[in-house]
Formats: C-alpha cells, structure tokens, sequence
C-alpha cells in the first residue's frame, strides 16, 4: 500500500492543498492484471463514498494476498469542499463534475481535474461514487450514459446496487468526470447512493459487497469469499416518474424511502407552520419503487420531493 | 412603460419572489426590437446597477416617449434572494440559473425560473445578458460571442467595447441564455461588466453608454451619444495569460484597461505571513490589461492577468 499526492497548490496562507491516492498493488506484477480507480468526493458534501473506501482500504489490508491487480483510492478529491461542507470547489463556486477534463492552465478546479483525470487514465474501469446532495435521498443506483452502455453496462450489474438508471446523452454532461474517462477509454461508472452530509452504514457494505465482486470477476482480487450481487432493476424494463413540489413549504414525508408504493398512495404532506395549515398533499403518480425521497425539508414550487420508478400502465 | 410580472414564486419565511419586467414599447411597429438581462447571480453590482439605470434613462432621460422606436423589455434582476442575502446562486439549491436554459416548466425551482424568464425573452429581434465572469477575476467590459454559428459579429461592434471575445463553445454553455436566445432566433450579446461589489461612477457607467450606443445605432432608440471604440475581435491565440507560480497576496500594480510594454512590472505578490515580495509579475509583451484577479488572496498558478497582444 502506497499513498501518493496527485496533486498538491500552496495556498495563500499558511497551507498546502493535497489531493491524496492509494494504490493497493501485489507485491509481485502480475501480467495483464487490470487496474481499477475508486474515486469520490467531487462533490464536497457527499461523504457515503469516503465509508465505503474505508471500508475497501480496511478489505484490501487485511487481505493482502488476493490483491492480483491495481487497485487505487481516490477518497477526496474535493478536499477543501469535503472539510467545510460545501458542494463545489470553495471561493470559485465551481462544480467540479462540471469541468473535466480540465487543464494545465486552467483555474485551480480545472487544473485539479485535469491532475485526477491524468491520473486515473489508463485505469481500466473507474467507479466515481457519489451520495446526491443534501436535499434527496437515493437507493444505492448506478447512472449510465447510453453512449458508453454497451460497455459498462455489464460492469454495472456486478456492483450489488438496486437500480440501474440508464439516461440519454446530454451535451452538458460532457464536462463531467464518468463522461471524460469514458471517453479516454477507462470504463468508468457513477454511483448515487445515500444523503450528502451523512453516512448510510448499510448502503456501504452493500457497495463495498459490489465492489469486491466486481474486483473478483475482473480478477483484480482473487479470492474464494464470496460476494453477492443482487440483481438490479434497471430503467430499460420501465419509467422514471418525477413528483416536484407543486408549491414552497415544510415537506413532511409520509413514506418510507425505497418502500413499494403503489398509484395514488399518499407520500407526503407541504405544511405551513405558521398557521398550521397543509398547503398540499401530495401522492405518488404512478405505482413502483420510491427510488428518491426528499430528505431536507424546506421546499420551493419545484423542488424535486420524489422520483420513483415503476411501469407505466401499471394497475395496482 | 408597462411594468410586467415575468413570474412570482412563493416562499416559506421570505416574502415572495417577484420577478418584474419593464416595458417600453416603440412607436415604430417595424424598428427592432430588444430585451436585457440584468442581475442573474448575486455577490456582484454592475449588471443590477447598469439594468436599473437603463430603466431611469428609458423612463425620465429621453424627453419624448416617440424617441423609442422598437418594445424594449429590460429585466433589472432575476435573483433578488441572492442579491439580499450575498449569495451568488440561488439560495436553497445554490444552482445558477445560467445553466438551466431554456428551461423547463415541470422541473427543478430554477428551471421554472429559466423557462419563465425564457417566454418572456422569446421573439426580441435583439437580447442583451448583463454578466460578470465565471472565474475570479474582473475586467474592462467586453462583449462574449460564443463560436456557435448563431452570432453576429458585425452588429457586437455596435457597443462599441474595446473588446468582442470570439469565445469557443464549451459543453456547459449550451445551458446558457445566451446560447439558447440565439438557437431560438433572438441575436443574443454578452455583455461581461467589471466584477465588482461597489459603484464607482466614473467607470461603472460604461456599460450603460455601451448598451445606450448599441440601441441607437440598431435604431431601436433615436438618441445621440458619443460614439465608443471601433472594437477588436479577439480569439484564443490574441490573449496572453500571465499566472502567478506563487500564492499570496496579490497587489496588481497596473490597472485593467492600461496599455504595457514587455518586462514593464504589473503586479506583485507577498508573502501573506512575512510580508515580503515573493514574485514579481511583469508583462510578458505589449498589450492591454483586459482582466486581472479580483480577490486579494491568490492561489498559486492562478490567472493574475489577461493581456490582450498588441503590437
Ligand atoms: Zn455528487
């Protein structure tokens, strides 16, 4: 185990900004082993990611000898965002899942991108997990870019997650780090699980699971535990169907997140504390599984409250 | 002058957001016609400051109501909650509504806000966006074309800015306004105002003059002002950018606009601890100061200046 600095700036005062990576290898290199990136906390307020590379580093120590390929950890990459519990990359405001692949000469977050992109090149398969944000919930899914689904697809089905959400390609997306190592080959998934700002200890080891039989299958472990792989639902063989917040108030939940709802079902309630008064009930506009739950309550009109996946001309 | 309300949104413990428009209609039903952007983000004053003195000149600085020839809607702001409170983005979500273009009626809060914003917008003949840049520094006004295939130049000039930045298309700005306005028709400008937090007002109503200029050149207005600068296209290749290999404090020891000779010294950085000068910046060739580092404190190899190549 080698943990190494990919990228390093003197701040203004007094301190020096390091993105750190730890690259798990065997102690003899194995011919044509493959290597594979665990990145996270590109957005600096999900912290699910930094459990479940705990949770793979404390693995990988203790299992020294399945090691058969290279396995490098990428727990922070928004440093100074995961310490002050902000999203993009302070002071510029700057998601930095918006500006891959940067560059050299880019402003500090381009230049840190670039620096993890050139790095994490030549990996090849990349997994970028990601916790939502502090506004939803998520069950443990996996998003696919349907450009690259012919090739990460299969991966994908290995990583123990529920649901698998495949979404058409958009320009936007482009400047985002599963679309930029994609591009350079490395087959590279994204991971959405849990809250931002907390820790989900059961969507950990559930990941963790996934990984590690995904590693086992791709022969980058070699081991005889063994590891299930539930077998996700996936957006092919259904709808995505939004609830946004037909109105600004306190959102009161009435469900479960990840309950089986059925059409009509009533999922929560907008309230107005002031007067005691609810503003709105809201129920689930189609049946399925409540994929997403609002978890930060103050909505506006808009907010998203809800996304569930189900089939259309579901009856029930 | 009509005042229109664009959209409202309510909220739980603010008063609601009401986003107004106002209207000024033209006497002359074929003459073009405009609309402008005012405040989309908060932290910063001249597109407000600018907007809202274009109102004051369109209502009380002409003196016959005859002399506006085309509709002319100005927007003063869209963000009000991030102007009063001195966030940039929207407050709840922090996302730019300069990413949520051209909307979407059944979306996320800033996505109705867009979409609003974007039916009150379509149909100009011409769109102005009042924005500051994207990164840490400030600059002279210039006008910012994207190379979308939709942009006229020729009519960029009318502004009469010193600069046009010809600038390449990146995959985030086809969110934008500006890249929208123009996909659905409207010849949409950018034009990118000091970033700075205070009126000063001997500079700060140059991007009033420049708008002034281009709406009576258009002849979307009759009214006679001094003409502004025949202004120079610049790509990529013409801008020189200077960094600084050292993080501290930055003191720029020329001013944005001035013209530099090589090796002449523009800025400095000290140690933000010792107090001593660890790099000195100096001008790589002959050029104009477009944009230095707004903030004192700098990162290290962060963009200290943007010199335009001259010579
Ligand atoms: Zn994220």
């Amino acid at each position: 185990m080698q943990t190494t600095e990919i990228f390093s700036s003197q701040l203004p005062v007094g301190e020096i900004l390091s993105i750190k990576r730890t690259r798990f290898e065997p102690t003899k290199k194995k011919e044509g082993a493959k290597r594979i990136s665990i990145v996270t906390g590109i957005h600096g307020d999900e912290l699910e990611g930094q459990y479940v590379i705990y949770l793979l580093a404390k693995w990988l120590q203790e299992n020294q000898n399945s090691i058969h390929g290279i396995i490098d950890l990428y727990p922070a990459v928004n440093a100074l965002g995961v310490d002050s519990i902000t999203r993009g990359f302070p002071i510029y405001e700057v998601d930095l899942n918006r500006a891959f692949p940067g560059g050299k000469h880019e402003f500090l977050p381009g230049q840190l991108v670039h620096a993890l992109s050139l790095d994490v090149q030549g990996s090849d398969i990349a997994i970028d997990i990601h916790s939502s944000n502090i506004f939803l919930r998520e069950i443990p899914q996996i998003r696919i870019n349907k450009e690259f689904s012919p090739t990460t697809l299969r991966l994908a089905k290995q990583l123990n997650c529920d649901f698998i959400w495949i979404h058409d390609a958009v320009t936007v997306l482009e400047a985002t780090f599963s679309h930029t190592m994609n591009s350079l080959g490395t087959k590279t998934l994204v991971v959405e699980m849990g809250v931002g700002m907390r820790l989900t200890k059961e969507y950990g080891v559930q990941l963790l699971n996934g990984i590690l039989n995904l590693m086992k299958k791709e022969k980058i472990i070699i081991t005889d535990e063994k590891f299930e792989a539930r077998k996700p639902f996936s957006s092919e063989v259904g709808d995505v169907f939004y609830l946004n917040s037909p109105t600004s108030g306190l959102f009161v939940p009435e469900l479960d997140h990840c309950a089986v709802i059925k059409k009509g079902e009533k999922i929560g309630t907008i309230v107005n504390p002031l007067d005691g008064k609810v503003l709105h009930t809201l129920y689930a506009p189609n049946g399925g599984i409540l994929f997403t739950l609002r978890e930060y309550p103050i909505v506006y009109e808009g907010s998203l409250i809800a996304r569930i996946f189900g089939n259309n001309n579901e009856k029930n | 002058m009509k005042k229109i309300e664009i959209l409202k949104i309510d909220s739980l413990n603010r008063a609601p957001l009401i986003i107004e428009g106002y209207l000024f209609e033209g006497s002359d039903p074929d003459a073009p016609s405009v609309a402008i952007v005012g405040a989309m983000e908060g932290k910063t004053i001249i597109p407000l400051y600018t907007a809202s003195k274009l109102v004051d000149f369109l209502k009380n600085g002409i003196d016959d109501s005859s002399k506006i020839l085309g509709n002319i809607l100005v927007i003063p702001s869209i963000n009000h909650y991030a102007l009063n409170i001195n966030e940039r983005f929207w407050p709840l979500d922090k996302t730019d509504i300069n990413m949520m273009f051209p909307g979407y009626d059944q979306g996320e809060t800033t996505q109705r806000i867009a979409k609003k914003v974007f039916d009150a917008l379509e149909g100009y003949t011409h769109g102005i966006i009042l924005k500051t840049r994207n990164d840490l520094s400030t600059c002279m006004p210039y006008i910012k074309l994207f190379q979308s295939g939709y942009e006229d130049l020729k009519d960029a000039k009318k502004f009469g800015f010193r600069i046009i930045h010809h600038k390449e298309l990146k995959p985030t700005d086809t969110v934008s306004l500006q890249y929208n306005w123009q996909l659905w028709g409207t010849k949409a400008y950018s034009i990118i105002c000091p970033n700075v937090n205070h009126v000063n007002t001997a500079t700060s109503n140059e991007v009033l003059e420049g708008v002034i200029n281009f709406l009576s050149k258009k002849k979307i207005i009759k009214y006679k002002l001094l003409s502004g600068y025949q202004s120079t296209i610049i790509r990529k290749p013409d801008i020189e950018i200077i960094k600084t290999p050292k993080s501290g404090i930055f003191i720029p020891t020329k001013k944005i606009g001035a013209y530099v000779a090589k090796d002449e010294m523009i800025g400095k950085i000290v140690h933000s601890l010792e107090g001593e000068v660890v790099h000195r910046i100096f001008a790589p060739c002959n050029g104009l100061i477009a944009c230095h580092y707004k903030n004192a404190l700098i990162f290290e190899n962060a963009v200290a200046f943007r010199v335009v190549k001259s010579g």
